[in-house]
């Protein structure tokens, strides 16, 4: 399993608390590329993608227009 | 690896420019806010980083100059994507539009075609007021020599851009604001569907059955495709099959499949964002009558935005909108079962 995380420092949270999930581009269940971008968030007007840390099924645990900080941990890869 | 990537709207539509223009030297884009920005509404992201200046321009706020250079570049060879920031704007290119983009082919006896790609925001629901938020697909489908394209979701608009470069015509390409999958502002999930990672063309003058039915035909577009499925859906649950149609183009306009729908069902609604008279409601309640009036089983109806300038008040907007509700009422009354106030 690798964790699919919102990196720690992404953007200042002192001025910025949180931010949200805007999309996912792989549904819950399917399988995706390391590498891939796999969500993006958004943080004010700012967009940030996240990407596949590991090839594998993804499983979300962060819904879209889910709230996040830095380190939350958004889904998880079961590698295959 | 299986296809199951997802994509937005915005995102689909972008991917399908760089496609194209990997393929295609004489492929470029052009606009207000395109090449840093990516387009204000996502449509041309990322498209600087992999092909520079030369090639995605960032131009001056001077719709009338930069819709009249795409016209130049497109009969010297060039296949230009312009974008034109919101359909609202056309008042100050509209001579580029439709006295040269539209007319030059049939001007010049067929020796100069205009291969360009006119890309625009449209549609309201947001409260951006009456300048920001209109469709207009009529007053484009109106012109001859113009093709009209309007998609609902990621994959109809990947194939349906491919198909607009790949045009000798030029080709208004309106999508919808709400339908591009921004983070600020709300969009119906399908919008965003599995999108292949092939250079695929959709093409123009088909229409897509989005729901069988076989007591109301459902006739309609861009955003009011997702509005008329939630009614279909609704009324579902009361045992009315209503038909879905989604045009996907105006022109080329596929009439034969409303034909064949409204034949089955003997009931037309026609929906539309685009305002009530003299629009698409009316074009294709006029086609079926025209082309067989016996068909019908009660008086064809439409649903489209009333004849005012759209309030930039929310209250007022919403009400003056075509929603799910209206469109259920509507088919309630068309089937003699009166109109069934909601819950």
């Amino acid at each position: 399993m690798a964790d699919v995380a919102v990196p720690e420092g992404l953007w200042d949270t002192q001025k910025v608390p949180e931010g949200i999930v805007a999309n996912w581009f792989c549904r819950d269940g399917g399988t995706v590329e390391a590498g891939a971008t796999v969500a993006e968030l958004m943080v004010e007007k700012t967009t940030y993608e996240i990407a596949a840390p590991a090839a594998g099924r993804l499983h979300i645990l962060v819904p879209k227009d889910g709230v996040v900080r830095p380190g939350t941990i958004l889904g998880r890869i079961e590698e295959a | 690896m299986p296809s199951n990537r997802i994509l937005t709207m915005s995102r689909a539509i972008s991917e399908a420019i760089a496609q194209e223009m990997r393929g295609d030297p004489n492929v470029f884009v052009m606009g207000e806010d395109i090449a840093k920005y990516g387009g204000i509404f996502g449509a041309t992201a990322d498209l600087l980083d992999e092909f520079g200046e030369e090639r995605v321009r960032d131009t001056p706020i001077s719709e009338t100059a930069f819709i009249g250079a795409g016209v130049g570049a497109a009969m010297s060879g060039m296949r230009p994507i312009v974008e034109l920031m919101f359909v609202d704007f056309f008042g100050v290119c509209m001579d580029a539009i439709y006295n040269m983009a539209a007319k030059n082919n049939y001007f010049s006896g067929g020796n100069c075609t205009v291969p360009m790609v006119i890309m625009t925001a449209t549609g309201g629901g947001y409260s951006d007021a009456g300048q920001h938020s209109q469709t207009l697909h009529a007053t484009f489908a109106h012109l001859p020599g113009l093709k009209v394209v309007a998609p609902s979701n990621a994959y109809d608009a990947k194939g349906l851009m491919i198909s607009a470069i790949r045009d000798n015509s030029p080709v208004f390409f309106m999508f919808h604001k709400g339908l591009q999958g921004l983070a600020w502002m709300a969009s119906p999930e399908a919008a965003v569907t599995e999108v292949p990672d092939d250079a695929y063309a959709v093409p123009f003058g088909k229409a897509k059955v989005v729901r069988q039915g076989k007591d109301v035909t459902i006739v309609t577009i861009s955003m009011m495709v997702h509005r008329a499925v939630e009614a279909a859906e609704a009324l579902a649950k009361e045992g009315i099959e209503a038909e879905v149609i989604d045009l996907r183009t105006l022109v080329p306009l596929d009439r034969e499949t409303v034909f064949n729908s409204v034949a089955k069902t003997g009931r037309l609604l026609v929906v539309d964002e685009d305002y009530k008279s003299f629009g698409l409601t009316a074009e294709i309640i006029a086609s079926v009558v025209e082309n067989d009036a016996s068909v019908l089983k009660a008086k064809p109806r439409r649903i489209a935005f009333p004849d005012i300038p759209i309030p930039y008040s929310r209250p007022m907007e919403q009400f003056a909108l075509p929603n799910a509700e209206k469109i259920a009422t509507a088919v309630h009354e068309m089937l003699g079962k009166g109109s069934k106030k909601a819950a």
